[in-house]
């Protein structure tokens, strides 16, 4: 049994019916060894302040739920440890960019949006039933897409994005990572509409390579390649226009 | 329909205070400010070229200058920096690169870049100790 120690939790508390603005509350919270951020906000409500709002689920860092920012570092509170910044105090506050609907719960309806806008599913080249059998793939085909793949939408990257926090019309990270691993599937044929979505001025050129989303990302996801890698297909696919102005894009 | 609920939108004023990451970012991006001054210097020797030998003297006795000393150490400074954040980010920019079956890690090819600058550098170096 590791011993009790206690650290001091600060965390932004916003309710939209009381307040104007957030503010922020300090609890001393006893830990042990083993304990996560989330266990400490976990105590907090079951012990210190019932009313403190924030989202989880699988703590094991699989469901993405319970990203937050913790000394302005994005993390997943689930995965990050209080032995770690012990003995400073830490703050803890909800992931940067998003509309805070309450305490530690942020809206994330911006996200979908733009998700839905990737077309992240495969599309077939032609239409297939079960009784087409199974699409298969090799190993190599299989590493094309596979890191992008890991994606659990915890919006990590988007609270590390300045570029996204500046001006929310940008795709970013997390849906263009996505975009990129179904572009790379040897099963998917729906390249062309999603570049669309890659030739904005939203799009990949939106980024300007900060870098911090493939730092944050909890899974290696890797969102920063993913994106600039899709800089040359827009490239290219904008001069292949003026060479094949019949055969590409309009 | 139930209405939206009251959302607080933080701003984003000192922004770059907020990850030591983000002020890397802008040092990287700012020393392209002194890689576009050093280009206008140029441009301005090429004018001073065209408008004739006295102007053209004039642009090179500046040269000799220790305001153009500073500037050019600055300049070189800022240009080695710059060019080795871009090598840094290089491996994330190229198209995936394989080698008898298996990716090329980033450390090589950010290797390959430093070796290439290098090279290139020493052969300028060499001919413009032989030649002016």
């Amino acid at each position: 049994m590791s011993q009790t120690r206690t650290i001091m939790i600060e965390c932004l508390r916003y309710d939209p019916e009381q307040d104007q603005a957030p503010h922020y509350r300090t609890y001393e919270v006893p830990f042990t060894d083993e304990m996560s951020v989330l266990e400490g906000l976990q105590y907090i409500k079951d012990h210190l302040d019932g009313s403190l709002t924030f989202r989880w689920s699988c703590r094991m860092a699989i469901c993405g739920s319970c990203g937050c920012m913790v000394n302005h570092q994005p993390i997943l509170s689930c995965q990050s440890f209080l032995r770690d910044y012990y003995p400073a105090r830490i703050r803890v506050e909800p992931l940067e960019h998003f509309p805070i609907v309450k305490d530690l719960v942020i809206d994330q309806s911006d996200f979908l949006g733009k998700l839905e806008s990737v077309t992240p599913y495969l599309v077939p080249a032609q239409p297939l039933t079960p009784e087409d059998g199974p699409n298969l793939q090799t190993p190599r085909q299989i590493e094309d897409y596979l890191g992008y793949a890991q994606c659990i939408n915890c919006l990590l990257c988007y609270a590390a994005c300045p570029q996204y926090g500046l001006n929310n019309e940008f795709t970013g990270p997390a849906a263009l990572a996505l975009l990129a691993r179904y572009n790379a599937d040897s099963r998917d044929a729906g390249q062309k509409t999603r570049m669309e979505v890659v030739n904005a001025e939203e799009g990949v050129w939106g980024c300007t390579l900060v870098g911090l989303c493939s730092e944050v990302c909890p899974k290696h996801v890797d969102p920063a390649r993913a994106i600039n890698r899709n800089k040359i297909n827009s490239t290219q696919d904008y001069f292949l226009r003026f060479l094949a102005p019949f055969g590409r894009g309009s | 329909m139930t209405p939206a609920p009251k959302t607080y939108v933080r701003p984003m004023n000192r922004w770059w205070m907020r990850h030591p990451a983000y002020r890397r970012y802008l040092l990287r991006e700012g020393t392209s400010v002194m890689v576009a001054a050093y280009a206008l210097f140029l441009l301005a020797g090429m004018v001073c070229l065209v408008l004739g030998e006295a102007a053209f003297n004039l642009w090179r006795g500046f040269l000799q200058s220790p305001v153009s000393v500073i500037f050019h150490l600055a300049a070189l400074a800022a240009f080695a920096f710059h060019a080795w954040t871009w090598f840094k980010v290089m491996p994330l920019t190229t198209p995936p690169i394989r080698f008898r079956g298996r990716s090329v890690p980033d450390r090589m090819i950010f290797r390959a870049a430093l070796w290439a600058w290098g090279i290139a550098s020493l052969i300028l170096l060499v001919l413009a100790m032989r030649f002016l």
